[in-house]
């Protein structure tokens, strides 16, 4: 089994994000790995693991600035083989490249580069457009089936058992054949730490460098984006000294309760 | 008033003032049994030259002032002993000095004081390098530094002394000094990073902390051995030390222990060790190495040595997620053993370090000390280092002649260490409950030494006043 995982670039989630003239401000800002999309190469690396998986490599892929090399190499650390980087300098926070081009380019790279891709393994959404789109635009491309927000893959024969959770409960989902793409979910994995040693080894591993136009997709936005603010900052509020205060607050200024 | 001068002071505008009782409250106390003690203000500086500022009119108003961290003591540290205190909170610093493509050059990173150890090694986790002191709470850089904080790991990674390389702190006249440097190891001048550390916060606050990181362990191995008596656990933890085994962890738990560890392992959910049927002192140790081979080697030495001292149902677990809960459970003893008393929410928490050859015999005593009295009390602790910890829960309610008892077996169990060389704290720090100890572990010279030290450095003792050293 030959095995895809996207990984992205993005702000990293511990940051608190500001809003400049043109949208979020990504000057001297901290960048990591999508956490998704760790949980993803966590996912794929275990399973290359299982002898039972019969995995023969796994390719990590990232689309963006010629920084992406920093997040492949943390994908590469953690146990990839191969890393693909498709180089442009759009912004890939949805001001300028979009879900679409990338599940195009995706695409581009199942068909031409990789020819035998037998699954792709991509985080549910990324944390700064949360769009979570990449991995069914995807799948419809592909005419492959999907599994999104899996919480548990399993093999299954010659397909995989995927559990998927929704907001009403967790559904399980029998993939009959692959190839197929997994979009996923928090609780699917733990992302292991990179070894030092691991982390010297990935920098010896092979990452092939593409022009996104290379690939001939139109790589245009497809939703214009009108304008980025932060929202309206809250009212400051008080400091109260004890219950009855608050109490009285909310009873005679707030008006909330009786 | 005081705060009317800090109000009206422009350079200090941007620093919160904050009287909320609740807030109060908080600052008042940590996660021991001292009762509350709030401050009559708390302050947030946000730099240096805030604390700076603050300090010099704290020392020449003569306000005493308590740095605060994380707010995870257990000795009293930051109980406010004169109600005019402030508490200097320190949570603004938490600058992380990590380069921005992420690569660290040396095995060392400058962090606010304010950092948790948490924090810092969420920024460091795709490093490949880690903070490794551990102690049970999630405490701040500062703070550990001030209490001279350790955890499980010290028995291979050292105490926190032992993993800072420099830090800034500010006296309490305001002047901002660095101490010591990147570098490795160092002659030059008095060691003052040592100085502050275990100082409590009596003769500064810690603004930054040059710590010392250490790579992930490529393998890790966690094994458990039960022994009959934690006289022969001691032992084989002994003999392991004389082969060179260089274990990363090693935690000896009494019954009592393994019985609120059982409990907690059972109703978290996780947790599939196979232990045998009754309670009995176990051994819990990692192993970690450059290759599994190397890591099997320590691991099978181990076992061999185990089985010399009656030792039984040896296990090892290689996978990570088993390893974690297994060492989960063993961070959560604090909590697992206040759940052994029905209503229990606080605990005399003690800490006691001897020499290794001595630590069977002042458990043992201990334990011995819990059944006599009839007391719930887990005996549990770092074997490798000879320092324990025994938890006895507090219920409110509890009448006079129990919560003598349980304060009669600390007081055994330290005037035994001290009699034996021992020190009265090991990590916990000495806050203002273990000053009566002091006098018999150092002696008058000893004690002379801090004392002129304190009043060299903060002459108007505004520097958490009554902890540690009393001037």
């Amino acid at each position: 089994m030959k095995i895809l995982v996207g990984v992205k670039r993005v702000v990293d989630y511990a940051v608190k994000v500001r809003v400049g003239a043109d949208g979020v401000n990504l000057k001297n800002v901290k960048m990591s790995l999508n956490p998704f999309c760790e949980i993803a190469v966590e996912e794929a690396v275990k399973l290359k693991e299982n002898k039972a998986a019969n995995v023969s490599e796994v390719v990590a892929l990232s689309v963006g600035p010629k920084q992406c090399q920093e997040t492949l190499r943390t994908a590469l650390a953690m146990g990839c083989d191969r890393g693909i980087h498709i180089s442009t300098d759009l912004r890939t926070d949805y001001m300028e490249l979009q879900s679409d081009a990338v599940a195009k380019l995706f695409q581009k790279v199942i068909e031409e580069k990789e020819k035998d891709i037998h699954l792709v393994l991509v985080g549910k959404q990324a944390i700064d457009s949360d769009c979570g789109q990449v991995g069914p635009a995807l799948a419809g491309y592909m005419s492959w089936p999907q599994c999104t927000f899996a919480s548990k893959v399993d093999l299954d024969g010659d397909g995989l058992l995927v559990e998927r959770e929704t907001d009403s409960g967790t559904e399980t989902i029998k993939v009959p054949k692959l190839p197929a793409v997994v979009t996923c979910d928090l609780r699917l994995n733990t992302p292991r730490y990179a070894t030092l040693p691991n982390i010297m080894k990935a920098k010896k591993k092979k990452v092939d460098t593409y022009k996104a136009e290379e690939f001939g997709v139109d790589l245009e936005v497809k939703n214009k984006v009108l304008e980025v603010y932060e929202p309206p900052s809250r009212k400051e509020g008080i400091l109260v000294d004890d219950v009855d205060t608050l109490i009285d607050k909310l009873r005679n200024e707030a008006s909330v309760i009786q | 008033s005081f705060l009317d001068s800090l109000r009206s002071n422009a350079d200090l505008a941007h620093v919160q003032i904050n009287q909320n009782k609740y807030d109060l409250d908080s600052h008042g106390r940590g996660e021991g049994h001292h009762p509350c003690a709030p401050p009559s203000a708390i302050l947030v500086p946000t730099s240096a030259h805030d604390v700076s500022q603050i300090l010099s009119m704290c020392n020449k108003h003569k306000v005493p002032i308590i740095p605060f961290g994380a707010g995870t003591s257990v000795e009293g540290h930051v109980s406010a002993l004169n109600k005019e205190s402030i508490s200097l909170d320190m949570k603004k610093f938490k600058k992380v000095d990590l380069p921005i493509d992420g690569i660290l050059e040396d095995a060392c990173i400058e962090v606010g004081a304010g950092v948790t150890r948490h924090e810092l090694n969420d920024h460091l986790r795709h490093t490949g390098m880690k903070f490794m002191v551990d102690p049970g709470a999630d405490a701040s850089i500062g703070g550990m530094v001030a209490c001279g904080a350790s955890g499980t790991t010290a028995v291979k990674y050292g105490t926190m002394r032992e993993n800072i390389l420099g830090l800034e702190c500010v006296l309490p006249d305001g002047t901002i000094a660095k101490c010591g440097t990147k570098a490795l190891k160092s002659s030059a001048g008095y060691d003052l990073t040592s100085l502050m550390t275990g100082s409590e916060g009596t003769l500064g606050v810690i603004t930054k902390v040059t710590v010392k990181l250490h790579p992930i362990p490529g393998h890790v191995i966690a094994a458990i051995c039960e022994f009959d008596s934690l006289h022969e656990a001691a032992e084989a933890v002994a003999t392991m030390r004389m082969c060179s085994i260089p274990v990363e962890r090693c935690e000896l738990l009494d019954e009592s222990s393994m019985d609120a560890f059982r409990r907690y392992a059972a109703s978290s959910g996780d947790g599939k060790f196979e232990l045998g049927a009754e309670n009995k002192p176990t051994l819990f140790l990692e192993f970690t190495g450059s290759s599994e081979a190397a890591v099997r080697e320590q691991v099978t030495l181990t076992e061999s040595i185990c089985d010399d001292f009656g030792g039984s149902n040896f296990e090892f677990k290689a996978d990570e997620s088993e390893r974690k809960t297994l060492w989960k459970a063993r961070h959560n003893l604090y909590y697992a053993s206040l759940a052994l008393r029905k209503g229990a929410t606080d605990a005399v928490l003690t800490d006691a370090c001897v020499p290794l050859s001595k630590f069977a015999d002042i458990i043992t005593a201990t334990v011995k000390d819990v059944k006599d009295f009839n007391l719930v009390g887990p005996c549990f602790g770092h074997a490798g280092d000879g320092n324990f910890h025994c938890i006895l829960p507090i219920v409110e309610g509890d009448d006079d002649d129990y919560i003598a008892k349980i304060h009669k077996v600390n007081d055994n169990l330290i005037r035994r260490t001290i009699d034996v060389g021992g020190t009265c704290t090991g990590e916990h720090g000495i806050g203002y409950g273990k000053l009566k100890y002091l006098d018999s572990q150092y002696g008058e010279g000893g004690i002379k030494f801090m004392k002129e030290l304190k009043k060299g450095i903060d002459p108007n003792n505004i520097m958490n006043p009554g902890k540690v050293v009393i001037i």
